[in-house]
C-alpha cells in the first residue's frame, strides 16, 4: 500500500531547477508548450530537444527515472508515429512495407509529431519533478492575483487546494480500506456483469461522502474556532522570492526561444 | 451554511475525487474505460457550490497525468466549461433527473475539447479521436446517473456545501 500512496511524482535534489521560484518554472513551461509547436524542420527540433535534455539533465534526477515516468505515453507517441507513417503520403516513395507504401514525407511527419509530443511530456512533467505540491499551490496563488480584481477567490482556491493535498493520503487509504472490508463481504468491483459491478461501487461511495463531509465539518469548525475570516489580512508561513538565478534561467529561455526561431528558416 | 464550511467541503471532494481516481482501477467494459470519478460531475445538479471541489479536482489530478501542463489547460477547460453550461440551464430546467440526462449530453459534446487537444498535439484524425473518447464520457456519465441518485437518497446532497 506504502507505494501506491506516493501522489506526484516530485523527487528531492539539491539542483538548480529544484530551487528556482515555482513561477518562473510555470511560466517557462506554458511558453515551452506555445512555442514547441513553432519547431518547423529537424534542426528547430534538435535545438529544443538539446535544451529539453539538458534542462533534465541539470535537474540531477536520474534520466532513467524520467524516461519511466513516461512509460504510459510511449504506446501514445508510437501509435502516433505509426499511423502518421502509414497515412501521409507527401514526397517519394522510400519503401515498401508488405504492399504499403512508405513516402520520406511520412517519415518526416511522423518523426517531428512523434518529437514534439515528447518534448511536450519531458518538459511538463519537469514541473511536478522538481517541484512540491504545496509549491506550486502558493505560485499559482502568487500568480493568478490579478484576478482578484474581477472578484476571482484567488486565496479560497489556493486554501482549498492545499487542504484536498493534504487530504489526499487519508482519503486514499480510506478508499483502501473500505474497498477491501467490502471485498471481504463479498463485493466484486472487477468480474460479472456491468450492472451489478456499478452497483458495487454504491456501498463504497457512501461510507467515503460521509466520512470526507464529517472531516469537513471537523476541520471548518476547527478553522473558525482558530478565528479563520478568509484571506484578508493573512500572513503567509511560505514567502516566495525571485532570485538572480530566475532571472538567468529566463535570459537562458528567451536565447533558446531566439535560436529556435533563427533555425526555423534553415 | 457558512463560507468556511463550503470551502472546506469542496476542498474534501476534490481530495475523495484525486483518491478514487488513484486507487480504484478505471471500470473496463468492451475496452471503453469508465472512470468513477467522473461521476462527480453530477454533484452539480444538486448545488452549484460543488462546481469548485469538481474543478479542483480534475486540476490536480491533472497536474500528476504525464501529459503534465498541457493536458491540464485542456482538462480544466473541459470541466468549466461543461459544468458552467450546466449552471446556466439548471436556471429553466428544475428536475434533477432530467439535468442529469442533459449535464451526461453536455460532457459528451464537450469532449470536443480534448480531441482537439490530442489533434493539435498529436494530428490524429479529430473525429476518431472524438469518438473514443466521447464514447468512455457518455458512458461513465450515463452510469452515473443511477449512482449518483443512490447516493443522494442517503446522503442529500443539496444540504451539505
Amino acid at each position: 500500500m506504502a507505494s501506491s500512496l506516493i501522489i506526484g511524482q516530485y523527487v528531492p535534489e539539491e539542483s538548480v531547477v529544484h530551487k528556482l521560484d515555482p513561477r518562473t518554472k510555470i511560466v517557462m513551461i506554458f511558453a515551452f508548450v506555445i512555442f514547441v509547436f513553432f519547431a518547423n524542420n529537424g534542426w528547430s527540433y534538435l535545438w529544443l530537444t538539446a535544451f529539453s535534455i539538458g534542462a533534465a539533465l541539470s535537474t540531477k534526477i536520474k534520466l532513467r527515472y524520467i524516461a519511466r515516468g513516461l512509460k504510459p505515453v510511449w504506446f501514445l507517441i508510437v501509435f502516433t508515429f505509426l499511423l502518421h507513417l502509414f497515412v501521409t503520403r507527401e514526397g517519394d516513395v522510400l519503401f515498401d512495407i508488405i504492399g504499403f507504401p512508405i513516402y520520406t514525407g511520412a517519415l518526416i511527419q511522423g518523426v517531428q509529431i512523434s518529437m514534439r509530443f515528447f518534448l511536450l511530456i519531458l518538459v511538463t512533467s519537469m514541473l511536478t519533478l522538481t517541484t512540491t505540491p504545496i509549491e506550486i499551490t502558493d505560485a499559482i496563488e502568487t500568480l493568478l492575483h490579478p484576478l482578484k480584481k474581477v472578484k476571482f477567490p484567488v486565496h479560497e482556491l489556493a486554501l482549498m487546494m492545499s487542504i484536498s493535498l493534504r487530504f489526499i493520503p487519508t482519503l486514499m487509504q480510506e478508499t483502501e480500506k473500505i474497498s477491501k472490508a467490502q471485498a471481504s463481504r463479498g463485493v466484486d468491483f472487477r468480474t460479472g456483469p456491468l450492472k451489478e459491478r456499478i452497483q458495487a461501487v454504491v456501498p463504497l461511495l457512501v461510507p467515503l461522502f460521509v466520512s470526507a463531509f464529517k472531516r469537513a465539518e471537523e476541520l471548518a469548525m476547527a478553522m473558525e474556532a482558530r478565528g479563520y475570516k478568509g484571506g484578508e489580512g493573512r500572513s503567509k508561513l511560505r514567502e516566495l522570492e525571485v532570485r538572480a538565478r530566475d532571472y538567468l534561467a529566463v535570459v537562458v529561455f528567451i536565447l533558446m526561444i531566439v535560436g529556435l526561431f533563427l533555425l526555423r528558416d534553415m | 451554511m457558512s463560507k468556511t464550511k463550503s470551502l472546506v467541503a469542496n476542498a474534501l471532494i476534490a481530495a475523495l475525487y484525486i483518491a478514487i481516481s488513484l486507487v480504484l482501477e478505471p471500470l473496463t467494459f468492451l475496452s471503453v474505460q469508465f472512470r468513477v470519478p467522473e461521476m462527480f460531475n453530477h454533484l452539480v445538479v444538486f448545488n452549484n457550490r460543488y462546481f469548485f471541489g469538481v474543478v479542483l479536482g480534475v486540476f490536480i489530478t491533472n497536474l500528476f497525468s504525464p501529459l503534465g501542463m498541457y493536458d491540464l489547460i485542456f482538462g480544466v477547460g473541459h470541466s468549466v466549461i461543461s459544468l458552467g453550461l450546466l449552471i446556466l440551464i439548471k436556471r429553466t430546467v428544475k428536475n434533477t433527473t432530467k439535468l442529469m440526462i442533459i449535464n451526461t449530453l453536455i460532457f459528451t459534446v464537450t469532449m470536443a475539447i480534448i480531441a482537439l487537444e490530442l489533434t493539435l498535439a498529436l494530428e490524429l484524425p479529430f473525429f476518431l479521436t472524438y469518438l473514443t473518447t466521447a464514447l468512455g464520457e457518455f458512458g461513465v456519465m450515463a452510469i452515473g446517473i443511477p449512482v449518483m441518485q443512490m447516493l443522494n437518497k442517503t446522503m442529500k446532497f443539496e444540504k451539505l456545501v
